[in-house]
């Protein structure tokens, strides 16, 4: 559902409350709605004791790791010798994501604010906002805002840059991207070192996706016990989600609930649920690059990193995909199974030549040309992708060939034995 | 019969200092690659091989390391492409809301025969792209910079002749 | 010291350590070689081959050997289940699009991906039904050809123009399976050093042109050797077959090449299977030198010197050994001797990323090892003075545009042409360095050993042994 849309009675409306409010992308207009002040009050504060607000508010990673933001500006050296960097990932493309491109579209000015007070608790004097290629429409509205906000002296000595990724999906991997920055090819890096330690230029370096971002402002403002607060389900997962539904649902967009919101609410009540006539198959709620869950799991989920994780699948991106009974499981995994090898950086073996061996295998199935070995062959070759490589592309590509091959064994043996009419031609 | 012409450099005039001002965001020469690159391609259209010995010298990289970025990143076009470039993303979600019937579309009203190659009246390049971040607004396309949503097979013809 | 080092078990086997040593390196200790790719210890770690998959108690995930340091205590295997089943597969991932190329293939007998894959691949591939990715040959530059069919994208040959050769002149091109390594058409893989990218290759995907469908890898026999293109002194393997050089390729010297040697040593090897040598000793009998034995020969050396007094010159390649250099001084140590030698001179050319490693613009192995033994460069003054000695030894220089009133003697490996010293009383043949076993001293004064590879042709002998014998039937072998 494109902006501005009157927020759904069950949402938990934090982020997205100015998303289809065109002046909230000015200066004026942000400050008018309460912005920049948190800002001015971080400023004021010792680094050390934002961090433990963000902490103490139980904030995670919105990318997809989720991995406690506070935790992880505590990385950063205390004592500061050398340049500090921050960067921020807007390479949004994970399949099914579509909630940063709106909160830079919408809000740019709760992305700035925050990452300057995020800049100022890891004592950084440059941040740098990676934003995909493709992103032209929020490239304009950051670039503008940006300008205001330079102009009206917000930041401080703090310098925010913004540089432009020219479409690699793996750029999105913190390590890929602070190659990128550094007008390398977008190749992850192996670990140790770690980012805090030596990344950005060899400096200590903090990646914080944009939806953490944004939120950092508010956590500032209403306080880490408001955000804490904010917890439906286990008290880990805290604060809200923008949840990006798409696919088969009648309603799709971006819908932000509070964490361990059942998923059943999110696609029937909020969504609509799927066209009419039409049945709910499977349902990703990561991004493509966690498990599928059939219909009894998807009804069962509640959206919060242990949740899902119970649900047997992940959090994620939070990029809900929604199949329904018309969808073509093994045709739409062999899709997801080409992004990933167009993806692949090249570096490992496994992922370079597994995801493309993997997608030839689908392309073989579907081209009525399977065997009864592919299968298994496909879950050897899943194994033998995970828990191997450099960065988890690799896993990406397994996860979604492993669970639907679990999950949707009936459509692959059709193709196989026949009993489905060919899709593809070898 | 074959004539060289005299290459025109891109970084001169105003185009140097736009990229002096870029070098003066990053502590080294090298980061300011990507954006050089973009600056190229908005001022010729593509990178040739030539560019990319010309921003290697700029920035004090070797015209092999500026081509190994160049063909790593999918936005960069290596050759001209048509006067509309368009990509449709063909990614799951979008692909199960008719996204190859878009690019099927597209293909039909423009005459450009496969996805990849350029229309005859060098108007139009169609390519299927990865995931464009926007799934909710299925099935969105990029038409040079500008980015469209909720793309159906029948809005084709119109979005065709808008920028024909 | 002994507190300061790590103690590890590896297979089993407890090995000592020094902090921040590679588990792969730590393994070496321990006998245990850990398949690997991408790792070189002369190379930047990249850790992109996966090859090196080991587990490690108590990690969650296998981790990779290269790129993983030694802690106390830590418990390695590397032949549990689980690593052997990873690196099987990462065999098998190289495997599928790698072509069948072994019969045609340069590298088959010498492949890391052959031997691997024979130690623990699998025996059949299950990629049967699809068709393999596929890039023509291309021409890299002077000596390099790249098949990219072959190419395991291990990124040694990048990594090595990067940061040792410091000329950025390749890259890896694409993404994914579509990658290869690429190079700019308007570059050439023409540095000095390039070649070496040949040897890092585990694989034949870069291969010489010059060895290019010359040998087999099991129908050379390898000699140790140091190369004779200049008087850096790096350690060198001849590759000989049936008697003849065929190729030069490093050998591991951390004190002096590190694991390479540069293109002009590389191609330095083709003199050493001349044809045109001289192949028995020559005397001169009625004007005319005539083909004799060595008992001849000596005896009419021994003539000579017995019957000569006053000032002896030698003029000496600075290819010549240590040994040869040392006796042939001692030949004539009961004369007033001057000893020189001239030294062809070319452009220096360092290898940047290792320290003191260079092409060195003295062309010669052992003009450090003349001057030590009390040769000069005073090569013109020599000649002179040559024209009024008693005796003249011309050593190894066939161009040496020596006249002289005396008696010349010529010990070298071909004729001299009829402008120079065919006026020799003698004529001795010796064997070249492939030949015979020898020292040279090299630039920084160290003293390094070459081996015979391969026979010398007819009577021709090591300038050593005849020097030697000389030296003895003159009575002036022993040190006073």
């Amino acid at each position: 559902m494109g902006y501005p849309h009157k927020p759904h009675p069950k949402e938990t409306v934090v982020l997205s409350q100015y998303f289809g409010d065109a002046d909230a992308r000015t200066v004026k207009g942000w400050t008018k709605r309460g912005g920049y002040e948190a800002l001015a009050q971080a400023l004021k504060m010792e680094p050390v004791t934002v961090t433990e607000v963000m902490k103490e508010s139980g904030l995670r990673g919105r990318g997809g790791a989720g991995f406690p933001t506070g935790l992880k500006w505590s990385f950063m050296p205390k004592e500061k010798k050398k340049p500090h960097y921050l960067c921020v990932n807007a390479d949004e493309s994970e399949p099914g994501t579509f909630k940063d491109r709106e909160i830079m579209r919408w809000t740019p000015h709760a992305l700035l604010e925050g990452t300057a007070i995020a800049a100022h608790a890891i004592q950084a004097e440059v941040a740098y906002v990676y934003i995909r290629g493709e992103f032209t429409e929020p490239w304009t509205i950051m670039e503008k805002a940006l300008a205001e906000a330079n102009a009206a002296g917000v930041f401080g000595k703090i310098k925010i840059v913004l540089h432009r990724g020219a479409g690699a999906y793996i750029c999105g991997e913190e390590t890929a991207l602070m190659n990128s920055i550094e007008g390398k090819r977008g190749n992850p890096r192996i670990k140790p070192p770690f980012p805090a330690a030596a990344g950005l230029f060899g400096m200590p370096t903090t990646i914080n996706n944009v939806e953490t971002l944004a939120a950092v402002p508010q956590i500032l403002k209403r306080g880490a016990a408001w955000y804490k607060g904010l917890c439906l389900s286990n008290p880990k997962s805290t604060g809200t989600k923008l949840f990006s539904v798409c696919g088969h649902v009648q309603r799709p967009g971006n819908y932000e609930v509070t964490m361990g919101f059942p998923l059943k609410d999110l696609l029937y009540d909020m969504c609509g649920g799927v066209p009419a006539g039409r049945t709910l198959k499977a349902c990703i709620p990561g991004g493509s690059s966690v498990p599928i869950l059939n219909r009894e799991e998807t009804e069962r989920t509640l959206l919060d990193y242990e949740g899902c994780v119970a649900a047997g699948s992940m959090l994620g991106s939070g990029g809900v995909i929604v199949f329904d009974d018309s969808a073509d499981m093994v045709y739409q995994i062999m899709r997801l199974a080409r992004f990933y090898a167009h993806e692949s950086c090249a570096q490992c073996t496994q992922c370079r030549e597994g995801t493309a061996w993997t997608t030839k295998i689908l392309e073989r199935i579907l081209a009525g040309q399977g065997k009864t070995q592919d299968l298994d062959l496909l879950l050897d070759l899943s194994e033998n992708m995970t828990g191997k490589t450099i960065c988890v592309l690799s896993d990406s590509c397994a996860a979604p060939v492993v669970s639907g091959i679990k999950k949707f064994k009936n459509e692959f043996e059709d193709y196989i034995a026949g009993k489905r009419k060919p899709v593809m031609v070898a | 019969m074959t004539v060289t012409e005299e290459y025109r450099p891109v970084f001169a005039g105003k185009v140097l200092e736009e990229l002096q001002v870029i070098l003066g965001r990053y502590p080294t020469k090298q980061a300011a690659l990507l954006p050089a690159l973009w600056v190229v391609q908005r001022e010729r259209g593509w990178i040739s091989d030539r560019n990319m010995a010309e921003v290697g010298e700029v920035l004090g990289v070797t015209p092999a390391y500026v081509k190994g970025v160049v063909t790593f990143y999918t936005m960069y076009h290596q050759h001209p492409v048509g006067r509309n470039f368009v990509q449709v993303c063909t990614t799951s979600p979008c692909n199960i809301c008719g996204a190859e019937g878009v690019v099927k579309a597209f293909l039909e009203q423009t005459g450009a025969k496969d996805a990849g190659a350029t229309s005859p009246d060098g108007k139009w390049t169609i390519i299927e792209v990865e995931c464009l971040g926007a799934c909710g607004f299925a099935t969105p396309v990029l038409i040079n910079d500008d980015f469209v949503e909720n793309v159906t097979p029948d809005k084709v013809a119109d979005l065709v002749k808008k920028y024909r | 010291m002994a507190d300061s080092l790590i103690t590890l078990m590896i297979d089993g086997v407890p090995v000592s350590v020094a902090p921040g040593t590679l588990v792969i390196e730590a393994a070496k200790q321990a006998g245990v070689l850990v398949p690997h790719y991408c790792y070189h210890p002369g190379l930047p770690v990249a850790g992109v081959c996966r090859m090196c998959l080991v587990e490690i108690e108590k990690a969650p995930k296998l981790q990779i050997a290269c790129a993983t340091a030694v802690t106390e205590g830590m418990v390695v295997k590397t032949q549990s289940a689980p690593a052997k089943d990873a690196r099987k597969s990462v065999l098998e991932f190289l495997l599928i699009n790698h072509p069948l190329d072994c019969p045609i293939c340069d590298q088959a007998g010498e492949c890391e991906l052959q031997d691997f894959v024979f130690q623990e691949g699998r025996s059949g591939t299950r990629y049967g039904e699809y068709a393999k990715r596929f890039n023509p040959v291309e021409d890299f530059g002077p000596d390099v050809l790249y098949v990219p069919n072959r190419c395991i994208l291990c990124t040694r040959c990048v990594r090595f123009m990067d940061d040792v050769a410091q000329e950025p002149v390749l890259n890896v091109s694409e993404r994914g399976d579509r990658a290869f390594i690429g190079i700019h058409p308007e570059a050439r893989l023409d540095h000095p050093w390039a070649g070496n990218v040949v040897d890092l290759c585990p694989v034949g995907s870069l291969l010489s042109k010059d060895f290019l469908h010359k040998a087999r890898a099991w129908e050379l026999d390898k000699t140790a050797s140091i190369c004779t293109g200049c008087s850096q002194g790096c350690s060198v393997t001849l590759d000989t077959r049936d008697e003849v050089v065929v190729r030069v390729r490093p050998r591991p010297n951390l004190d002096v090449n590190r694991y390479f040697i540069c293109d002009h040593g590389r191609a330095n090897y083709r003199w050493m299977n001349r044809g045109d040598r001289i192949e028995a000793p020559l005397v001169k009998r009625d004007g005319e030198l005539h083909a004799t034995d060595w008992d001849e020969a000596f005896a009419r050396v021994v003539g000579i010197l017995r019957g000569a007094s006053g000032k002896a010159v030698a003029l000496v390649s600075p290819g010549a050994s240590v040994e040869a250099l040392a006796l042939a001084k001692r030949l004539l140590s009961t004369f007033e001797w001057t000893g020189a030698f001239q030294v062809v001179m070319g452009e220096e050319a360092p290898l940047a990323g290792v320290p003191n490693l260079a092409l060195r613009a003295e062309r010669a192995p052992n003009a450090k090892g003349a001057e030590q033994l009390g040769y000069t460069r005073d090569y013109d003054a020599a000649v002179k003075a040559a024209e009024s000695a008693a005796v003249v030894l011309v050593l190894d220089d066939p161009d040496c545009p020596v006249q002289t009133a005396g008696a010349l003697i010529y010990a070298g490996t071909v004729l001299p042409p009829e402008t120079a010293c065919r006026a020799a009383q003698v004529v001795l043949p010796i064997a070249n360095v492939a030949e015979e076993d020898g020292t040279f001293v090299n630039r920084d004064g160290r003293a390094q050993r070459y081996f015979q590879a391969k026979p010398a042709p007819g009577m021709a002998r090591p300038a050593a042994w005849v020097l030697g014998e000389l030296a003895a039937a003159l009575g002036v072998a022993e040190v006073a």
